[in-house]
């Protein structure tokens, strides 16, 4: 019920920060309307490592404490994230081609950071979906999370050498629509943006969460039946 | 006995093991070296023939033969592929899973290390580049990069050894988590080749040796799971 | 493209998807729970 509630909350916010994102708050005097890809963009990138953090930690609880529920949230974690994830590169492409006249900028630190992201949690997925029993899988994908999440700073601060010591031209940065001394109205549209996503994460992994649990169900009533239906064979005999 | 000599031994014997089975003719390591030459060749000609270009681009070649060869490579340190079984009896009993992770791990990096060094005079030689005259830092970044990927390899070849699909799933989730390494030793590399005109060859270094502490402790302290329930 | 197909692009693949997985999410939970 409360899960309810939460979800048609973020519904509305989802809808009026759209709202004000798309039509209310006024074009960037550099940037024109592409700036406002950020607001959805930033918001999706954000929940994406969000997202991956998650799944690293209950990735580590799961080894530790060897409860299935914490292997259900790492789940729920690396699904909703990969979504997140491709929304923000999507959003970084849409946003870029208007600006940079490109969809793809090597020299972008961020964008090619995302895009391993999305690498090693389709790796993760896939690896998942390759084990069968529960207990295995969640071993399996805890230690690639917990990997994969190592790696991720190591990406991102190799990339930022990479961009640093190659300092061309200025390109046109995302980072503006970050900067504090943004216009006031810019910031709230952005911490709204962010807090509504935020709300519709909070809903998804908690349904998600319950998906994996009543699929890990399934699987054991699966498993049992047919240990049963052997071991009638077997006593028919 | 301390421990760290035990464990040392232990990983040490699993290593000795691994090379005596590889000398003994397996001949998987000829064959990897022989697929990092077509590598080469084919970037020559699907790069070349502006051998201004090919130079330019050597250094990425150069790390991308070695990687794409690596996984290769790494395929053959696949856990259960003792001919005795002698690593699934080891697991049984209570042996340091770290020492086990170093045994292999220390085969993979000298297999990468030998391939590395090969690669390098390969280059040299296709896409005339000088390494004599930047030998030594040429050396430091194969031995840093030769570590990583046998680090990273021992590892995910564990947590794919019993996996459908393992032949794709093991670079797959293998290379991804490669690219700071491939990053760092293309730029290594291309630094040392032209004499280190920014003086960035020393923070690329670093970055590599930073990447190869942090995969091997990762692959050190979870590799106990992997042998249990993996 | 204008500026504002971009932006629409933009927009619509990320809320529209969000919307999509909300609803896949409760088909899959539905049919979970009736033991399909």
């Amino acid at each position: 019920m409360k899960t309810r509630v939460l979800g048609l909350v973020a519904f509305l916010t989802v809808a009026t920060t759209t709202v004000i994102g798309l039509l209310v708050v006024p074009a960037d005097l550099n940037q024109g309307d592409a700036q406002r890809i950020m607001y959805p963009h930033v918001a999706s990138a954000w929940l994406a490592y969000l997202s991956f953090g998650v799944t690293a930690v209950a990735g580590i609880g799961w080894l530790w404490k060897r409860d299935l529920r914490m292997d259900s949230v790492a789940l729920a974690g690396a699904e909703i994230g990969v979504m997140f994830t491709f929304f923000a590169i999507w959003g970084g492409m849409m946003w870029g081609r208007p600006i940079w006249g490109v969809f793809w900028q090597w020299e972008d630190p961020r964008l090619t950071t995302t895009a391993l992201l999305l690498a090693l949690y389709v790796g993760y997925l896939l690896l998942r979906r390759l084990t069968d029993d529960p207990e295995r899988r969640a071993t399996r994908a805890a230690i690639v999370g917990v990997v994969a999440a190592v790696d991720i700073p190591i990406v991102h601060f190799s990339v930022e050498w990479w961009r640093g010591l190659h300092q061309t031209a200025t390109i046109a940065s995302p980072d503006r629509v970050l900067d504090p001394a943004a216009p006031g109205i810019f910031v709230l549209t952005l911490l709204g943006t962010v807090g509504a996503f935020t709300l519709t994460w909070g809903y998804l992994m908690i349904r998600r969460y319950q998906l994996a649990q009543l699929s890990l169900a399934r699987e054991e009533t699966a498993r049992l039946d047919l240990l049963m239906s052997v071991r009638s064979a077997e006593v028919a005999r | 006995m301390s421990a760290p000599i035990i464990e040392a031994r232990i990983a040490l014997a699993i290593a000795r093991k691994d090379a005596v089975a590889e000398l003994r003719g397996r001949h998987a390591t000829v064959s990897t070296l022989f697929f990092a030459a077509i590598v080469l060749l084919l970037f020559g000609f699907a790069l070349g023939p502006d051998s201004a270009r090919l130079a330019d681009a050597a250094p990425g070649l150069l790390w991308l033969a070695v990687v794409f060869a690596g996984v290769l490579a790494v395929n053959r340190l696949h856990l259960l592929e003792t001919d005795d079984g002698a690593l699934e009896q080891l697991a049984l009993y209570p042996v340091p899973r770290r020492a086990i992770y170093a045994g292999k791990a220390l085969g993979g990096v000298a297999v990468m290390l030998v391939l590395g060094l090969v690669v390098l005079g390969a280059v040299g030689v296709l896409f005339a580049v000088d390494i004599g005259s930047a030998w030594a830092p040429l050396l430091a970044t194969v031995v840093l990069g030769a570590i990583g990927i046998g680090a990273v390899g021992t590892f995910y070849a564990a947590v794919t050894v019993r996996l459908r699909a393992r032949e794709v799933m093991l670079p797959l989730l293998m290379l991804p988590v490669l690219a700071p390494l491939l990053l760092g030793a293309v730029k290594a590399t291309a630094a040392a080749l032209a004499g280190d005109p920014f003086g960035e060859l020393g923070a690329w270094l670093q970055l590599l040796a930073a990447f190869d502490v942090i995969m091997i402790v990762a692959g050190a302290a979870t590799y106990g799971y992997l042998l249990e329930d993996g | 493209m204008t500026d504002a197909g971009f932006v629409i692009a933009a927009y619509g693949v990320i809320i529209g998807g969000l919307g999509l997985y909300v609803v896949t999410l409760w088909r899959r939970i539905r049919a979970a729970r009736k033991g399909r």
